[in-house]
């Protein structure tokens, strides 16, 4: 069975490029325009891995990154966070919020699918 | 005496009438000079007052441009991508022939090096073998492509990574959307001070050719294209030397 990750970003095209990058190497990928979008979508199917952008409209990464953390149900998912924001600030805030990984854009698809396999194999 | 005085009085308040009306002399050419140069700059305060109503009447249109050109870039680069993805799944099947193929020719030859060797003395029937061989042979030509296969899919990573530029251009273009709604914003409120009445009707226009924008779009507008992987590499240095750790 395939192995579900979520992609939450509000540029249609990043979404493509890790879907791409993802469908790739065997794994089924659902998509995201923004924070909450990707809290609605998550109680529909078992989600494997959530791959976040920060800067996002209605519900930003770090919020969504919070609101999974403390949901019961998806505590232990892994988060990765793909942002062009590259500041020492942020990656703190994103790790200490409860992000397993820090990607920036532009991303190379060999490394995001590295980290994915780091979590899911 | 006192009216000797009084007459003294008299002669200076007419000395300083007689100042004033000289002064009055000098000054009369001035101001005669300030009318005519307010008669000049009248006209041309009402251009440049028409010129910031219609500039700030067009800000919607350019930033509407702007949308335009990275929904068009959006949608070429999500077309690019799926050609790249069908191109990749493409060259994951022949590769996967191909492998087939390699292990196939593997094991022709092995066994054909079995009956090389169970014909030993029959040079005859060796020769025909050796024959065969080098008729199904095409080892040689599976050990070239399959690298070139190799590296097509290394110029679709790189094609995929390239292609991430729409990306950051398109958060660049909605900083400089921000900015102009700003200054269209700005440009109103200092328009509509100027002159209310007169341009009631023109900034009601302006405003009803609203901007696609939202208030909250959201963007980084330090976003930067940069080849290779010196910010992954930054940031990695970063999350390591600073022993970084998520909490969850």
């Amino acid at each position: 069975m395939k192995k579900v990750i979520l992609i939450a970003d509000d540029s249609p095209t990043i979404r493509k490029f890790v879907s791409v990058a993802l469908t790739m190497r065997g794994f089924e990928v659902i998509a995201a325009s923004d924070g909450m979008e990707a809290l609605e979508k998550l109680p529909n199917v078992k989600i494997d891995l959530i791959i976040t952008d920060l800067n996002m409209p209605n519900l930003d990464g770090f919020e969504l990154i919070k609101n999974i953390r403390e949901n019961e149900n998806y505590k232990d998912v892994p988060i990765i966070i793909l942002s062009s924001l590259a500041g020492s600030t942020e990656i703190e805030r994103g790790l200490k919020t409860g992000a397993n990984s820090y990607l920036v854009k532009p991303f190379d698809p060999k490394r995001v699918q590295y980290e994915v396999a780091k979590y899911l194999n | 005496m006192e009216e000797a005085k009084n007459l003294v009085s008299v002669f200076d308040k007419l000395n300083d009438l007689k100042s004033l009306f000289k002064f009055g002399e000098k000054i009369v050419p001035i101001i005669q000079s300030l009318v005519e140069f307010m008669k000049d700059i009248i006209p041309l305060l009402d251009t440049i007052n028409t010129s910031i109503a219609d500039s700030t009447s067009k800000m919607p249109i350019a930033s509407n441009q702007i949308n335009d050109v990275t929904n068009a870039t959006e949608m070429a680069t999500c077309q690019i991508l799926d050609l790249v993805d069908d191109i990749s799944n493409a060259l994951a099947s022949i590769e996967t022939a191909l492998i087939t193929e390699k292990e196939r020719q593997e094991k022709i030859e092995l066994l054909a090096q079995s009956l090389n060797n169970a014909l030993e003395g029959n040079t005859g029937l060796q020769e025909q073998l050796k024959e065969l061989l080098e008729l199904t042979k095409d080892r040689r030509i599976l050990e070239t492509v399959i690298p070139l296969i190799e590296a097509i899919r290394e110029d679709s990573y790189k094609i995929t990574m390239a292609l991430q530029v729409q990306d950051i251009t398109a958060q660049q273009l909605a900083a400089v959307n921000h900015l102009i709604n700003s200054v269209h914003s700005k440009l109103s409120l200092i328009v509509a001070d100027i002159e209310k009445s007169e341009l009631n009707s023109e900034m009601g226009s302006s405003r009803s050719n609203s901007f696609d924008t939202p208030d909250g779009a959201h963007y980084d507008a330090n976003a930067s294209f940069t080849r290779g992987e010196g910010v992954q590499q930054k940031v990695d240095d970063l999350i390591r030397e600073n022993n970084l750790r998520s909490n969850s």
